[in-house]
């Protein structure tokens, strides 16, 4: 009997996944540090950390749902079947990262406007006072 | 061929859940002086007992899982277990992080509240 094509598939599937989730979570969270210091205004060390957090949480997140889906119950029989169906679990993951990412970027904007309201809050205030 | 899947599975989420612990120690300590508003002392105590209730509660979690383990049948259903295992440990350090993150948001937003009464 010949053995199934599974294992080779899994292993094809496996360090593709792991450099695309390691490719998305470099470019996001080193270009969502300016948001982070933007938010946090000025208080570096607590946007890097933030960043930091929100980065291990992603990996763990994504790397946790890309092993969750790698296990194929069907049995691959050839290579043809191998393609589609590595194809249809990475083009899957690939969608879901994708939206993952534009997710993270909807949290960073929605945080900004928001520290941008308070600091203007936080002008008033000021002029308020200092008119008094 | 069990054994060689509790081995490797072990290793990893050691690996995992102390390298993601020393982050959230590292990383987390700002928050819990800015929430505090403390010069550091506290925090530092309060920061070391929960990563050492981190690594209890996790270390502990990934051991008891190796109980629900099935019957390897070959070398396709080793990579299998062990992956599905070290995801489910993964997916919940994931889900009790950013609940912590939600917790700690809310905390924020609290205190905040408080002040911004205060100027007014």
């Amino acid at each position: 009997m010949k053995t199934s094509l599974n294992f080779t598939a899994y292993l094809i599937y496996l360090p593709v996944v792991i450099i695309l989730t390691w490719y998305v979570a470099h470019i996001l969270f080193r270009n969502s540090k300016v948001f982070m210091l933007d938010i946090f205004n000025g208080r570096t060390d607590i946007a890097i950390s933030t960043n930091k957090l929100f980065e291990t949480g992603f990996y763990l997140l994504n790397l946790g749902f890309a092993l969750t889906i790698m296990e194929e119950a069907t049995d691959i029989g050839s290579n043809r079947n191998l393609l589609e169906i590595l194809s249809a679990k990475i083009g899957g993951f690939s969608i879901y990262l994708g939206v993952m990412l534009f997710f993270n970027l909807y949290l960073f904007f929605r945080g900004k406007k928001v520290a941008k309201q308070k600091a203007r809050l936080a002008e008033a205030v000021k002029i308020i006072d200092a008119n008094r | 061929m069990n054994t060689l899947a509790y081995i490797v599975y072990l290793f990893i989420t050691f690996f995992i859940t102390v390298r993601t612990g020393l982050l959230f120690y590292r990383n987390g300590r700002v928050y819990i002086v800015t929430l505090l508003k403390d010069d550091g002392h506290l925090a530092d105590a309060i920061n070391k007992m929960l990563l050492t209730g981190y690594y209890l509660l996790n270390l502990g979690y990934a051991a008891v899982m190796i109980t629900y383990w099935k019957t390897i049948a070959s070398i396709t259903g080793l990579l299998t277990s062990i992956a599905g295992m070290t995801a489910r440990i993964m997916l919940t350090l994931a889900v009790i992080h950013f609940m912590n993150m939600a917790a700690i948001y809310f905390f924020s937003k609290r205190n905040n509240h408080h002040l911004i009464n205060h100027t007014m």
